[in-house]
């Protein structure tokens, strides 16, 4: 039995592999959102009176384009994929909720909206930190 | 020379276990500061709906970005749990290489 399941793996190519590869673009890409996000809530919390800037989701949403499709084409993706989704929906959410508050903006808003956010980001990137140190070497590798 | 299956399984067993452990560990303390954080800003959503600092439609939005970035959170772990699976298996398959080559007499893993 055992020898069965290891000629389906040898036949396989030797390794297991269910998750994609680490992604640069995707990494650096997800962090300039969460970069460009934090200068925004900066100015929010700095002055509860800035008014709603629709040029910031123009640009953010830009961003967010390039990362889905990105994330689209990649094999094994489908992980953070839907990470860059849930990303989105509160980029979404968060629009609306700029939009429908009254000056000031009660910090605690963009607090709580800050943390999700944060939140989204980091899952993201730390799920494509272990990617990038996966020790799942080839056998070879591992046994030169 | 046969193998013995028994021993080969202790073998991958004890290759596959650390491994497992290491990203069990790594994904728990994740999701532990994850949730907590989400868990506090929830409480917060709450005491300003109640403060009147916010209304339904404000604190329903708050509270869907809340859920969304759980979701995430959860991705992740699961994400995790499959390296966790891939790098058991390559693990598990690494240590028997010998034995198994040996037995068969010839490289059936390279």
């Amino acid at each position: 039995m055992a020898l069965v399941w290891l000629a389906a793996m040898v036949q396989a190519g030797c390794t297991a592999k269910f998750i994609g590869d680490y992604d640069q673009s995707i990494d650096n890409g997800v962090s300039e959102v969460q970069q460009q996000a934090e200068v925004y809530f900066g100015k929010l919390k700095a002055d509860p009176n800035t008014p709603y800037d629709p040029n910031f989701y123009n640009q953010i949403n830009a961003r967010m384009a390039a990362l889905r499709t990105r994330a689209g084409i990649l094999p094994q993706y489908p992980i953070i994929q839907k990470q860059i989704q849930e990303l989105q929906g509160n980029l979404d959410r968060f629009q609306e909720l700029d939009k429908i508050t009254p000056r000031p903006v009660p910090i605690g808003v963009v607090t709580a909206a800050e943390t999700a956010i944060t939140v989204n980001v980091e899952s993201i990137l730390k799920l494509e930190l272990a990617l990038k140190r996966n020790t799942a070497p080839s056998l070879d590798e591992k046994n030169p | 020379m046969s193998i013995d299956t028994g021993a080969l399984a202790q073998q991958m067993l004890a290759a596959a276990l650390p491994v497992l452990k290491t990203h069990a560990i790594d994904a728990e303390s994740f999701a532990s500061v994850e949730f907590k954080k989400i868990a506090d800003t929830v409480a917060s959503i709450e005491v300003m709906l109640h403060a009147g600092q916010i209304n339904d439609q404000q604190a329903q939005l708050l509270f869907d970005m809340q859920k969304s970035a759980s979701r995430s959170v959860l991705l992740t772990v699961k994400g995790l749990s499959l390296l966790a699976a891939e790098e058991a298996i390559n693990a598990a398959l690494a240590v028997v290489r010998t034995v198994v080559n040996a037995a068969v007499k010839f490289p059936l893993i390279p």
